[in-house]
């Protein structure tokens, strides 16, 4: 009785607050809204007894990506102005590919859902995470570390390219962007 | 037992018991943080209330309490009084996980992926920091929360990454059996000395302690992220700052220092000696416990006593050039000596050599990494950097609070 209740609870915010990221005009709400569903995701894996899974999901999601989001938010200073649309196709496209998308998820997630709980002890410790990843779906692991990899290679390419021809540093932090231009412009 | 109390009487009674230790500890640091500093810097320190000035605990939080609360009307409402609550609640809840004495009696919540559960909730504190940052409207703030924001998730990275040596080591995520691991066995600190060194500085780092005070570096941020916070609300930003000094302590003590015990090779106060004292022999344990954890916050004003603050590109060079390397070769060298030990079928009498090799390796890499590092960077960078105008250094440093 008591797990429904934590999952209805839970499940209702992680909802409510996943509706908020995209409905709220302000930026930093929506990260805010968006820490606040991950938390209430992690409390379902919790439920799911897969604490492992839990603990992964507050440390990567909510301690670090968001943490990112909300710096590079904060840094480039978002403001929130509503702006009348200008370009009706493209709404038009948008709101088209995701109510397709909206009712193909919810067919194939009516179509592939298990309804019943699986026999047995339910294995998701580090170990048994680690083995699958490790042999099971290693190519597929390398294939995403490789992704990363580029996608780091590439945005150190394009900063590095920014700042290096204007102040002759590989390097800078990206502390004070604006203000640092100035002065060494 | 009844849901009810299971889920709701029990955990609040473990939340109040983890509030009022760390509040105690927390209290009695301020004082003794502000005594030490100023027997360091050849100065007295608050000395006037009470035998030694000990009731400036007590005037402290009443003068705090009574300050007007002032917020700016600028500020984001909401946002700006969750800010400062915000890091307050990880720092207590990752108290209730850690145990401060032999099991079960003193620890106090038993989870099997505890120490994952305590690097997720201290890697959300950080939000309290960024957000009353951004709420205050105010571009010193801002300032604040961005740096703090940066220099937390470059040190939670080495962060991490330390305690994966420990982790293979003794094969667990309960701090229970890594305390129980290491009674058996020496201290992590030996054979993960490298690891070890790198938690202590990252656990600098994250708690926003004196060489990484960025965020609040008062000589170019005002007071960074708490510029506009007065009276109670800024109270709890200082609590934060002290409970998570006072959890990474005692994180530090359970990985690194064999927390309750006092054994070498399963010899001298163990968990199964205390166990047949009773209840003494807990409050043993605990003693033990919280000396060491003392002796870590000593650490820590000494640290504040003796470094200057790093610039903000020296922080993150340190952060990413050195330590996060020196984590990564750590964990290799680990894996690679664990491995052998596993192949060569190394039983627990000749463990001692294995554990023996990676302390002297340890030692060797960390010397050779610290004069590498203190040697100075090439002259080439420092010529190349664009010239700043000379710092002001102010002869009176103002403790805070």
């Amino acid at each position: 009785m008591f797990e429904y209740l934590v999952f209805f609870v839970f499940a209702a915010m992680a909802i409510i607050f996943a509706l908020v990221v995209i409905l709220h005009r302000n930026p930093v709400v929506g990260a805010l809204s968006l820490v606040v569903s991950f938390f209430s995701l992690a409390v379902m894996y919790v439920l799911l007894e897969a604490p492992f899974l839990a603990a992964l999901q507050v440390i990567v999601y909510a301690g670090a990506i968001m943490v990112l989001f909300l710096f590079v938010i904060m840094l480039l200073n978002l403001q929130h102005r509503h702006e009348p649309s200008t370009r009706p196709v493209q709404q038009f496209l948008g709101y088209t590919g995701a109510a397709a998308f909206l009712i193909t998820i919810v067919y194939y997630i009516g179509k592939y859902a298990v309804y019943t709980m699986p026999a047995g002890p339910f294995h998701a410790d580090a170990r048994s995470i680690g083995l699958a990843l490790f042999q099971a779906y290693v190519f597929p692991f390398e294939m995403v570390s490789i992704l990363l990899l580029a996608a780091i290679v590439g945005a150190l390419l394009l900063s590095g390219r920014a700042i290096g021809h204007r102040t002759g540093i590989g390097t800078e932090t990206t502390e004070e962007p604006a203000g640092k231009a100035e002065v060494s412009r | 037992m009844n849901p009810w109390m299971h889920y709701l009487l029990w955990p609040c009674i473990k939340f109040a018991i983890a509030i009022t230790i760390v509040l105690t500890v927390v209290a009695g640091m301020t004082w003794i943080e502000r005594r030490l500093l100023g027997l360091m810097q050849a100065r007295l320190g608050p000395n006037r209330v009470g035998p030694q000035g000990l009731f400036q605990i007590i005037a402290d939080p009443i003068k705090l309490l009574m300050k007007e609360d002032i917020m700016p009307s600028a500020a984001e409402k909401v946002v700006y009084v969750l800010g400062p609550m915000i890091p307050l609640l990880p720092a207590f809840l990752v108290f209730c996980l850690i145990p401060f004495g032999p099991p079960p009696a003193f620890a106090v919540t038993r989870v099997n992926v505890g120490l994952l559960l305590i690097v997720a909730l201290t890697s959300t504190s950080v939000y309290g920091i960024i957000l009353g940052g951004w709420a205050s409207n105010n571009k010193y703030s801002l300032m604040g929360g961005l740096r703090s924001a940066a220099q937390m998730v470059s040190y939670e990275v080495p962060f991490g990454l330390s305690i994966v040596g420990v982790l293979m080591l003794c094969g667990s995520f309960d701090l229970v059996k890594i305390i129980e691991y290491q009674e058996r066995h020496v201290w992590n600190l030996f054979p993960q000395l490298v690891a070890a060194f790198i938690f202590f500085v990252s656990m600098n780092a994250e708690s926003n302690r004196t060489p990484f005070d960025l965020p609040e570096a008062e000589s170019e941020l005002v007071a960074g992220y708490h510029t506009e916070y007065s009276g109670m609300k800024f109270a709890f930003y200082m609590l934060s700052e002290y409970a998570s000094m006072l959890v990474n302590s005692c994180l530090m003590t359970s990985l690194f220092l064999g927390g309750w015990t006092l054994s070498v090779g399963g010899y001298g106060v163990t968990t199964a000696a205390l166990r047949s004292m009773g209840l003494l022999g807990g409050v043993i344990g605990a003693a033990i416990f919280f000396g060491k954890v003392m002796t870590l916050m000593l650490v820590y004003v000494w640290f504040r006593a003796t470094f200057p603050r790093f610039r903000f590109d020296q922080l993150m060079d340190l952060g990413w050039k050195w330590m996060i390397p020196l984590a990564l070769a750590n964990i290799f060298v680990t894996g690679i000596l664990i491995l052998a030990a596993g192949t060569l079928k190394i039983g627990a009498d000749t463990y001692w050599y294995g554990e023996l090799a990676l302390s002297i390796v340890g030692a060797a890499v960390l010397a050779f990494t610290l004069f590498l590092i203190t040697r100075g960077r090439p002259a080439a960078t420092v010529a190349a950097r664009p010239t700043e105008p000379p710092k002001v250094i102010h002869a009176s440093r103002v403790s805070e609070a």
